[in-house]
C-alpha cells in the first residue's frame, strides 16, 4: 500500500483534470438519476391526467437532462484520459529518477533482461489506477449523496435505505470478494511461472529432449501444466463472475426493498403515491452506477501490485546506494595505475566465488591483457574495476586512491569503457556517437568510423531498438569508435573484438593503441592472437590467476597459455 | 476471428446453455418490469393495501435473484468456454511445437513461441469468456423486448425500430474513420513502450557516458508528445459512444413525450402500459450498448488469435518414421547417406546431393566454413529434420523405416550448448541412460566425464540443483556434463559439435580423451573445429556451400582440394601473424 501512495502522490499533481473528472462524472451521474427519476415522476403525473403544458415542461426538462449527461460522459472521458496519460509520464520520469542512480549495478542483480519489459508493462497496467481505482469512487460517493439528500425530502427511511444499499454494494460485497480473489490469483501466478519455465525448457532443450526421448514426456507434462493453469484460471474467472452477479443482485434487492418500503408507506398515507414510481426509478438508476465496483477490487489489487513490483525494484537496492558515500574525485592525469590486492568476489545467490585471491599491479600507461577460458572470472574483474560489482573482500586501487571511496561517476568520467553488451539507442548514428562528447564535429565522428572500418555507415543512418538492425560486428565496432571519440585515460575493454574478423581486427587495435599510447589499457581477449605488444598477459582460470608475463616469457615457459595457444592454433574457424 | 467462432460454436452444449440462459434472462427482465409496474400501480392508482401486493413483491424478488443466478450462469458458461477453447489452442501449439520445432529454435525464435503459448493464448481468453456470451445475449434480450414493446404499444415500438438503427448507422460511420488511425496508434503505443524499454536497457551506457541526465526530459516530452497524439484519436472515439448516448437519449425522450401525449390527450393506454414501457425502452438501449463494447472486447483479442493461427499455420516439416525394429548387432549401424539434399524453404539455405559412406566405428569429420552446412547435415544426419531428396541408409534400409525409439537410444548429441534441464546435476546425467540408470553408473559417468572435482566441491555433489537452462555451470562444465550422458548411455552413434574456442584447458583434454573413449565402441561423427580432430579422421567431408566438396582423408584433401588447402593455409597462416 505504501508504494500505492507513491502513484497517489504522483496522480494528485494533475489538481485540474481530477477535480474536472470528478465535477463530469458527477455530473453525468446525478443528470442520469434526475432524468429517470423525472420520467417516473412523469409517467405518475400523466395518470392523473393533468394539464399539458405541465407534461411538456417535465418532459424538456427529461430531454434536457438526457443531453447534458450525454456531454459530461463525454468530457469526462476526454479529462480523465488526458489526466491517465500525464500521469502516466510522470510515472515513467519518476521511475527513471530511483532506477537512474541504481544503474548500472541493479542489471546485474537482475540478470534477466524481461525485468526492465515487466518494468514497462507495469507502468502501462498503472493507467488504470487513476481511470478506474482513484477517481470513481469519489464520483459515486458524491452522487449518492445528493440523491440520498434529494430523497430524504420524501421519505428518511428510503434514503436509509439507499445509504444501506450503498454500503452493502460498494464496500461489503466487493471486500467481500476481494478477499478471496486475492488468494486465488495468487495460486495462478505460481502456477503460470511454471508452465511458463517448462515451455522454454521444451523450445531451448528441444534437441536434447527429442534425442534422449524425453520430448513426449515433457509434453505430457507441459500438457498437464497447462491444464492446471487454465483451471486455475478458471477459478478465478468464475469467481469474478459470482461477485459480478453478487453485486447486481444486491443492488437489486436494494430497490426492491426501496418498492417495498415505498408501497407500505404509501398504503400507510405515509407517502404520497405519486413519488413512489419516481423513488424506484432512482434507486434503480443511482445503484447501476455501483456496477463498476465489481470489478474496482481487481483493478486495486492489479495497480496495487504493479505498484509494489515497480517500487521494489527500487528499494531492495537502497541499501547499496547508501554505502556508496564514496566521494574523492579522480584527478585528472595521464595513466592510471591499477592495484588489486587478494581480492576475492561471490555473486550474491552462487555458492562458488568467482575471483579467488586475485592479486594485479599495473602500472600507469601499461597495457594489459585478461585471457583465459569462458567463466574464469575475466569480465567480472572488469566489473569490479568499473565499481559495478562491489561487495568484493580484499584492496583495490586506481590511481593510489582506494576503489572504495571513489566516486563511481568520477571513475567513469575518465573510461572508456567497451563491454561485452553496449547498447545503441533507436535513433541515428550521429546520435549514438555523441553520447561520447556533446561538441563532436561529423568530421571527427566520421574519422572514428573509418577507424572502426566502417565505411559503409552513414553518420545519417538509423539505428532501432537495441541496434537490432546492426551486426554484432558493426555493434562492436561502433563502441569501439565511441570509446576512441572519447578518448579518457583509462582503457577497459571486454572482448570487443569478438565479433569481427582478424585482420580488422588487427587494425582497429592498431588505432587502440595510437589513441591509448599513454594511458593505461586493459583489455580481456578471447582470441590468443595480436598478444604480442601487451606489456602484459593475466591467464585466469576458475577466477584465479594462474600465470602473467609478456608473450615470450610466457610462451617460453610453455606453461597454460602456451597450451591454450596450441589449441587455439589447431583450431578451425 | 472465423476460427475463434468455430472454435466457440463447437462447443454446442455450452452454447446452447448461454442461448437458453439468455431467454431466460430477457424474461426475466420482462418480469422485472412487470413486477415493478403492477406494484407502483396498485398501490398508486387503485390504492390497495400493502398486504394486496405481498404476493407480487414475492413473486419480483425471485425474478431479481433468479435474473443474478442467470448472469452468473451465463459468465460461468463463457469462462468453460474460454477454457476449452484456451486448452485446445495451447494443445495444437504444443503438439505442433514438440513435432518439430528445431528450424524455429535454430532461427533464434524460441522466446517469441513461447510468449504466443503464453500470452497469446491468455489474451484470446475475452473472446470467448465476455464476447460470445454478451452477443448472444444481445442478439436475443432486445428483440425480446422489442417484440413485447410492440404488443403493448404500437407507436413506441416503432419509435425503436425508427432509432435503433442511428446507433449502429453512427458507429459504423465514426468506426470507419478512427479504425485506420486507432490501431496507427496501437502501433505507435507499442513502438512508445519500445523507446521507454529501450532507454532503461541502455541506462549502463548512458552512465558510462555520464549523460544519464539528459534523458528525464526526453522521457518527459515524448511521453506528453504520445498523449497529445492519443487523444486525438481518443476524442474520436468518445464522440461514437457520445452519439450513441445521445441517440438513445433522444428515443427515449420521444417515447416519453408519445406515451405523456397518449395518456392525457387520447387517453387510450394505461397507466401500466405506459410505465411498463417507459421502464423497458432503456433497458432495450442498454443491451445495445453491451454489443459495442462487446465489439470491441472482441477485436482486443482478434490480434492475439491472428498471431497463434498464424503459428499453427506455420508449413511444417515432420520426421517419418517407421515400425522396422533397428537391432543393436553388436557393432555400430553401417550408415550411408544417398544423394541427401535439403533445403530450408525456397531462396534460404541448402544442402546439395551429399552423398557418401559412414562405416561401423568410422571416425568422420564435417569441416567447412560457417554457414557450410555442417550443423544443418548433423541434424538430418541425427533424425531430428528430414532430407527432401535422398536418403540417410541404416544397415541396408532407409532411416525412415526404423522406430525413432531404436535410432535414438542408439545415438547421443554432443552439440556446442548443450541443454541443462532444470533439475540435479544427477538427473542431468540420467536423462541419457536406459531406464533408470543406478546412482553408481551415474556417479561414475560423472567422474569419467571429468567432473568429479566440481561434484566434490559443491555441497550437495550430484544432488546440487542446476538452474533454468543450466545457470551456474561453466561453459566447460555443461560440455563435461554432455559427456558424461555419453558415458553413462554408452551409444553406438556419436554426433559431436566440437566446440570452436573459450573452454578451459581441462575440458580441453577431457574431450579428447572421452570422444577417443567412446570410438572404441562407437560411429563418431563430429563437426570437427580443431586440426588433430580432422588429422585423426578416417574420412573427411568437407562441405562448401551446401556441396560435398571433397572426401578423403586430411592428407587426400589437401592434396586434391584446393579450397581445403587454402582454408587450411589461411588458418595456419593468421595464426603466425
Amino acid at each position: 500500500m505504501k508504494d500505492l501512495f507513491m502513484v497517489v502522490k504522483l496522480v494528485v499533481r494533475e489538481k485540474r483534470d481530477i477535480l474536472l473528472s470528478i465535477l463530469f462524472g458527477f455530473l453525468a451521474g446525478i443528470t442520469a438519476v434526475g432524468l429517470f427519476g423525472a420520467s417516473g415522476y412523469l409517467v405518475s403525473k400523466a395518470a392523473l391526467i393533468p394539464p399539458l403544458y405541465t407534461l411538456i415542461l417535465v418532459v424538456s426538462f427529461v430531454k434536457l437532462l438526457g443531453f447534458i449527461r450525454a456531454i459530461s460522459r463525454y468530457i469526462e472521458r476526454y479529462v480523465s484520459h488526458r489526466a491517465t496519460f500525464t500521469i502516466l509520464s510522470h510515472l515513467r520520469v519518476s521511475f527513471y529518477e530511483k532506477l537512474e542512480p541504481l544503474a548500472p549495478r541493479i542489471f546485474q542483480k537482475y540478470r534477466s533482461g524481461d525485468l526492465l519489459a515487466r518494468i514497462v508493462g507495469d507502468v502501462e497496467s498503472l493507467q488504470n489506477f487513476f481511470l478506474r481505482v482513484f477517481y470513481p469512487p469519489i464520483v459515486l460517493l458524491i452522487v449518492f449523496l445528493f440523491t440520498i439528500i434529494f430523497t430524504t425530502f420524501y421519505s428518511l427511511s428510503i434514503a436509509l435505505v439507499l445509504l444501506g444499499g450503498l454500503i452493502i454494494t460498494a464496500l461489503m460485497v466487493p471486500l467481500l470478494f476481494a478477499m478471496r480473489q486475492r488468494k486465488i490469483e495468487g495460486q495462478v501466478r505460481e502456477v503460470r511461472g511454471v508452465l511458463s519455465t517448462e515451455t522454454t525448457e521444451l523450445l531451448y532443450g528441444f534437441r536434447d529432449l527429442k534425442i534422449y526421448r524425453k520430448l513426449a514426456e515433457k509434453e505430457n507434462q507441459l500438457k498437464g501444466s497447462s491444464d492446471y493453469y487454465i483451471r486455475e484460471q478458471e477459478k478465478v474467472g468464475i469467481h469474478a463472475s459470482l461477485s459480478q452477479a453478487m453485486n447486481s443482485l444486491a443492488s437489486l434487492v436494494a430497490s426492491w426493498v426501496v418498492l417495498s418500503l415505498g408501497a407500505y408507506l404509501v398504503a400507510e398515507g405515509q407517502l404520497k403515491g405519486i413519488f413512489l414510481a419516481m423513488l424506484v426509478m432512482i434507486s434503480l438508476t443511482v445503484f447501476e452506477n455501483v456496477t463498476p465496483m465489481a470489478v474496482f477490487p481487481i483493478h486495486l489489487e492489479d495497480s496495487r501490485r504493479a505498484a509494489n513490483r515497480l517500487f521494489s525494484v527500487v528499494h531492495t537496492n537502497s541499501e547499496a546506494t547508501q554505502s556508496n558515500q564514496a566521494s574523492i574525485q579522480l584527478q585528472e592525469q595521464q595513466g592510471l595505475a591499477i592495484d588489486m590486492h587478494e581480492v576475492s568476489f561471490t555473486f550474491p545467490d552462487e555458492v562458488r566465488s568467482t575471483l579467488k585471491n586475485v592479486s594485479l599491479h599495473l602500472p600507469a600507461g601499461s597495457k594489459t591483457a585478461i585471457v583465459g577460458p569462458s567463466g574464469s572470472g575475466k569480465s567480472t574483474l572488469l566489473q569490479l574495476l568499473l565499481k559495478i560489482q562491489m561487495e568484493y573482500t580484499g584492496k583495490v586501487e586506481v590511481g593510489g586512491t582506494s576503489l572504495d571511496s571513489l566516486d563511481q561517476e568520477s571513475l567513469w568520467g575518465h573510461t572508456n569503457v567497451v563491454l561485452q553488451e553496449n547498447h545503441f539507442f533507436f535513433g541515428t548514428i550521429r546520435e549514438n556517437l555523441m553520447l561520447a562528447g556533446d561538441d563532436l564535429m561529423d568530421r571527427q565522428l566520421e574519422e572514428a568510423l573509418e577507424k572502426v572500418k566502417l565505411h559503409h555507415i552513414h553518420l545519417t543512418d538509423s539505428v532501432l531498438e537495441k541496434g537490432e538492425n546492426l551486426s554484432g560486428g558493426e555493434k562492436q565496432r561502433l563502441a569501439i569508435a565511441r570509446a576512441l571519440l572519447r578518448s579518457k585515460s583509462l582503457w577497459v575493454l571486454d572482448e570487443p573484438t569478438s565479433s569481427v574478423d582478424a585482420l580488422t581486427e588487427t587494425t582497429i587495435y592498431q588505432h587502440l593503441f595510437e589513441a591509448a599510447e599513454s594511458d593505461t589499457l586493459i583489455v580481456v581477449s578471447h582470441r590468443l592472437t595480436g598478444l604480442e605488444h601487451m606489456d602484459k598477459i593475466v591467464v585466469m582460470e576458475h577466477g584465479e590467476t594462474v600465470e602473467e608475463g609478456t608473450f615470450n616469457e610466457l610462451m617460453d615457459k610453455r606453461g597454460y597459455f602456451y597450451q591454450m595457444k596450441q589449441i587455439e592454433k589447431s583450431v578451425f574457424m | 476471428m472465423k476460427h475463434l467462432s468455430k472454435i466457440a460454436f463447437g462447443q454446442k452444449n455450452l452454447i446452447a446453455l448461454l442461448v437458453v440462459s439468455s431467454v431466460l434472462i430477457g424474461m426475466m427482465i420482462l418480469g422485472q418490469a412487470y413486477f415493478f409496474v403492477d406494484i407502483i400501480e396498485r398501490i398508486y392508482l387503485q390504492e390497495e393495501p400493502f398486504e394486496g401486493v405481498f404476493l407480487l413483491l414475492a413473486g419480483l424478488l425471485l425474478v431479481i435473484i433468479g435474473r443474478a443466478l442467470l448472469t452468473h450462469v451465463n459468465g460461468w458458461a463463457g469462462v468453460k468456454i474460454a477454457s476449452e477453447a484456451k486448452r485446445d489452442l495451447r494443445d495444437s501449439l504444443l503438439a505442433k511445437y514438440s513435432r518439430n520445432p528445431i528450424q524455429a529454435s535454430l532461427q533464434g525464435q524460441s522466446g517469441q513461441k513461447v510468449s504466443v503459448l503464453m500470452d497469446a493464448v491468455d489474451e484470446v481468453d475475452p473472446y470467448f469468456s465476455s464476447y460470445i456470451p454478451q452477443i448472444i445475449q444481445s442478439a436475443i434480450v432486445p428483440v425480446m423486448i422489442l417484440v413485447i414493446v410492440f404488443t403493448q404499444h404500437l407507436y413506441s415500438g416503432l419509435i425503436i425500430v425508427v432509432t435503433a438503427p442511428f446507433i449502429p448507422f453512427f458507429m459504423a460511420i465514426i468506426g470507419m474513420k478512427t479504425k485506420d488511425k486507432s490501431e496507427e496508434q496501437m502501433d505507435k503505443l507499442a513502438a512508445f513502450s519500445g523507446q521507454f524499454l529501450d532507454t532503461l536497457q541502455g541506462l549502463t551506457t548512458l552512465k558510462l557516458f555520464g549523460q544519464s541526465s539528459h534523458q528525464k526530459q526526453k522521457i518527459r516530452k515524448s511521453s506528453i508528445d504520445f498523449r497529445e497524439a492519443t487523444m486525438e484519436v481518443l476524442k474520436i472515439a468518445f464522440v461514437s459512444s457520445f452519439m450513441m448516448e445521445l441517440i438513445s437519449m433522444l428515443s427515449i425522450g420521444l417515447i416519453a413525450l408519445e406515451i405523456a401525449i397518449q395518456l392525457v390527450v387520447y387517453e387510450n393506454i394505461s397507466f401500466f402500459t405506459a410505465f411498463f414501457i417507459l421502464i423497458l425502452a432503456p433497458e432495450f438501449f442498454s443491451g445495445l450498448k453491451d454489443l459495442a463494447s462487446a465489439f470491441h472486447t472482441g477485436r482486443g483479442s482478434a490480434g492475439a488469435a491472428e498471431k497463434v493461427q498464424g503459428e499453427l499455420d506455420e508449413p511444417e516439416v515432420s520426421v517419418c518414421w517407421g515400425n522396422q525394429e533397428l537391432y543393436n548387432e553388436g557393432r555400430p549401424p553401417h550408415i550411408e547417406l544417398e544423394n541427401l539434399s535439403f533445403s530450408y524453404g525456397q531462396d534460404s539455405f541448402a544442402l546439395h546431393h551429399i552423398s557418401t559412406i559412414i562405416p561401423s566405428y568410422g571416425q568422420i569429420a564435417i569441416v567447412g566454413r560457417s554457414g557450410s552446412g555442417k550443423t544443418t547435415l548433423l541434424h538430418l544426419l541425427a533424425g531430428l529434420m528430414n532430407p527432401q531428396e535422398g536418403a540417410i541408409i541404416v544397415n541396408g534400409q532407409p532411416l525412415s523405416d526404423y522406430k525413432e525409439q531404436d535410432w535414438f537410444d542408439q545415438l547421443s548429441y554432443i552439440s556446442q550448448q548443450p541443454y541443462l534441464f532444470s533439475g540435479s546435476i544427477a538427473e542431468n546425467i540420467a536423462i541419457g541412460g536406459k531406464d533408470n540408470p543406478s546412482r553408481m553408473n551415474i556417479d561414475k559417468a560423472a567422474r569419467k566425464a571429468g567432473l568429479a572435482n566440481l561434484i566434490d566441491s559443491l555441497e550437495s555433489g550430484l544432488d546440487t540443483p542446476v538452474g533454468e537452462a543450466g545457470r551456474g555451470l561453466s561453459g566447460g562444465e555443461q560440455q563435461r556434463v554432455a559427456i558424461a550422458r555419453a558415458f553413462l548411455k554408452q551409444p553406438a552413434v556419436i554426433l559431436f559439435d566440437e566446440p570452436t574456442t573459450g573452454l578451459d584447458l581441462q575440458t580441453e583434454r577431457i574431450m579428447q580423451q572421452s570422444i577417443k573413449e567412446l570410438a572404441r565402441t562407437s560411429t563418431v561423427i563430429t563437426v570437427a573445429h580443431r586440426l588433430h580432430t580432422i588429422k585423426q579422421a578416417d574420412q573427411i567431408l568437407f562441405l562448401d556451400d551446401g556441396e560435398l566438396a571433397g572426401q578423403g582423408t586430411h592428407g587426400d584433401l589437401i592434396e586434391s582440394i584446393s579450397e581445403y588447402r587454402q582454408m587450411v593455409s589461411v588458418q595456419q597462416g593468421s595464426d603466425t601473424k
